[in-house]
């Protein structure tokens, strides 16, 4: 709910303000199975993004597409001058085919860092569960978790990774360095087989939760038919879950209202809109962009997510 | 559009919009009137793509801009369109929000002082299915300390009722402004629909009733489709198209209606700059709406305003007025001449 997972965002309230400015290119590689990893360096001053937040990418006029592209972060290394953030994405539409051309230095305007991220501080055991390229901002949860800073332990967690085949894990390698450092585990799935469990990461979810060292917490994210199915079995077993939703999106930061998500009845019904000014007060909707994209499953009407 | 040009803008426009009569202190006269409205420049932000203006706040200084026209507001709450509400076409976008706002009651008393504390010229946006509605909306904000004017919204094209459609007919419009005007001596401006079959009719109507200014135009209806999946890329069927792709259109609507009346006009549709401003003005708005550029630069109407200021003074104009309607005349047979013309 709304009054649990903390202060709606919006930059009045969250206190984190967004802004837009120029990054460059730092490096572009190919990332397997028709994917990219893309290192953009984000001048200072420029909020430090958190897991499960995303940036609005915006290529250099005159561009094929007039609308920034949201992308979610994967993971983030701040420096003197600003960050360095790193993305992992799959060039499927016009706008990120034209990303994936650009080449060390080239400029593109970002926006961020937007939305909330995962309440990676609740306690219980971190179960992280990606479907396909919705690995990104696991990684970086990963990542958050076991380097916390200021002087936290760092935190072992589960890992649950599905996709279609083994080469579609994209993003493996990095996940199993930073899951192994903490003494987390790695468990894969795929739907051929091809690595780890055959099956989904539902299979896996079932296999793993009855041997977690205590209560799981879960942060996920992946195709939104994933993310229902996460969504269901969490609730009917009164577990605690985070997931990152996608939506189409115009502004990305509340203005243009484009991203609804159906708000669950029993949110509807404790809905106190004075209690949510950035929101503006909408018992039925939910923006993806300021009020998630990160969202609690009782919160959403799973029903009415496509 | 640079980071320079936007910071240019701040620091040339001092005035807030209540020192608009005293003239700027150097450069370009860039006051504009507007009926009672008086703005320190011709930069607007259109409904719906500004929020309250409060969400850009902390990116530009809104005291700067012409004025703020807020997300339409009608009498109750209203949680817009189910998903899609938006789909990327080639130079624009579709939306289909459906009017989501946070009702009168909350706009007065939550979004409106925050507005006002900003030091914004404030143009309200009203919305209503009926006349009755809008009577009723500018009852209840008429007297409303800080807001300038109301643009009354007469050309949603994403709504079931009270939409687009059911407003272009121009004797409605006109028993409609002629009701509306004696409830305010705020600025009362009427925006059209350019899915007419003459926006002249409808523009020279709401004249008549009374209406102190124009807005021309709204967004257009527009359908995209998804093949693979056999749907539409909206949750409804159409949408209001807007962007760069509608620049052209928009600006013959806006063409068309200045000829119409002798009230002001004020252009919309795919301002992205400086020089697409600078177009509408040259044939006759009197004032323009930065959109769409709003989302993908929250920061675009600064810009614009920078770039409109530096475009004029490179030309040693030192009137936006000297600029203003140059070309207005185009495509005039001199003979037929205009109906209404404007100075």
């Amino acid at each position: 709910m709304i009054t649990d997972a903390g202060v709606p965002a919006g930059s009045e309230l969250s206190g984190v303000e967004w802004r837009q400015t120029i990054a460059r290119v730092h490096r572009q590689v190919d990332a397997g199975a028709d994917h990219r990893w893309l290192d953009l360096d984000v001048p200072a001053p420029f909020s430090i993004p958190v897991p499960g937040q995303f940036l609005q990418l915006l290529l250099a006029p005159p561009a094929a597409v007039l609308l920034a592209r949201p992308m979610s972060v994967a993971t983030v290394a701040p420096h003197a001058h600003g960050c360095t953030v790193g993305f992992l994405y799959a060039p499927v539409g016009v706008g990120t085919r034209l990303l994936a051309e650009l080449s060390p230095g080239d400029p593109v305007e970002v926006l961020g860092p937007l939305g909330r991220g995962y309440p990676l501080e609740r306690e219980g055991v971190p179960v992280l569960i990606a479907g396909g390229r919705g690995v990104a901002p696991l990684l970086f949860a990963a990542q958050a978790l076991a380097h916390p800073g200021d002087g936290r332990a760092p935190r072992r967690c589960e890992f649950l990774f599905g996709a279609r085949d083994a080469a579609h894990l994209v993003g493996l390698d990095l996940a199993r360095r930073e899951i192994e450092a903490v003494g987390g585990r790695l468990h894969l799935s795929t739907d051929d087989g091809s690595a780890g469990t055959r099956g989904t990461v539902l299979d896996l979810l079932e296999r793993v939760a009855p041997e977690l060292p205590g209560a799981p917490v879960i942060h996920a994210c992946g195709p939104h038919g994933m993310l229902k199915a996460v969504a269901r079995w969490a609730l009917a077993r009164r577990v605690p879950a985070y997931l990152a939703m996608e939506s189409v999106m115009a502004c990305g930061t509340g203005v243009c209202r484009g991203c609804p998500l159906p708000r669950s009845a029993a949110q509807r019904a404790a809905f106190d809109p004075a209690r949510t000014p950035s929101l503006w007060g909408n018992r039925e909707y939910a923006m993806c962009c300021t009020e998630g994209p990160v969202f609690e499953a009782a919160d959403l009407d799973w029903e009415r997510i496509e | 559009m640079s980071r320079r040009a936007h910071g240019t803008a701040k620091a040339a426009t001092n005035g807030r919009a209540t020192n608009v009569r005293e003239p700027a202190a150097a450069g370009v006269d860039l006051r504009v009137r507007i009926g009672p409205l008086r703005l320190a420049n011709p930069i607007l932000v259109a409904s719906g793509t500004f929020g309250y203006g409060d969400e850009y706040a902390h990116v530009l200084d809104v005291s700067a801009l012409g004025g703020v026209i807020t997300k339409t507001v009608t009498l109750e709450p209203c949680a817009g369109n189910p998903a899609a509400r938006i789909a990327e076409t080639p130079a624009g976008m579709l939306n289909s929000i459906g009017l989501e706002n946070v009702g009168l009651a909350k706009f007065r008393s939550e979004k409106l002082p925050k507005l006002r504390s900003l030091g914004a010229t404030i143009i309200a946006s009203v919305g209503g299915e009926t006349p009755d509605e809008l009577a009723r909306l500018l009852e209840g904000l008429g007297g409303e300390r800080g807001v300038g004017g109301f643009e009354i919204n007469f050309s949603c094209p994403n709504v079931a009722k009270g939409g687009a459609r059911y407003w272009a007919e121009p004797r409605r419009l006109e028993r409609t402004m002629a009701r509306l005007r004696p409830l305010t001596r705020a600025g009362l401006i009427a925006k059209l629909s350019p899915d007419v079959t003459s926006i002249a009719d409808l523009a020279a109507a709401c004249e008549q009733g009374g209406a102190d200014a124009l807005t021309a135009v709204n967004t257009f209806v527009g359908m995209a489709v998804d093949l693979d999946h056999g749907t539409s890329r909206l949750g409804r069927a159409t949408g209001g198209l807007s962007g760069p792709a509608i620049k052209p259109l928009a600006l013959a609507r806006c063409h068309e209606a200045v000829r119409a009346v002798a009230i002001p006009v004020i252009g919309s549709g795919g301002i992205m700059n400086g020089r697409d401003a600078l177009e509408f003005l040259a044939i006759g708005a009197a004032a323009v709406q930065v959109g769409t550029a709003s989302f993908i630069r929250p920061g675009a109407a600064a810009d614009v305003l920078a770039e409109l200021r530096a475009f004029l003074e490179q030309r040693g104009i030192a009137r936006l007025d000297e600029w203003r309607g140059s070309l207005a005349d185009l495509g005039v047979p001199e003979a037929q001449g205009p109906r209404g013309r404007r100075r």
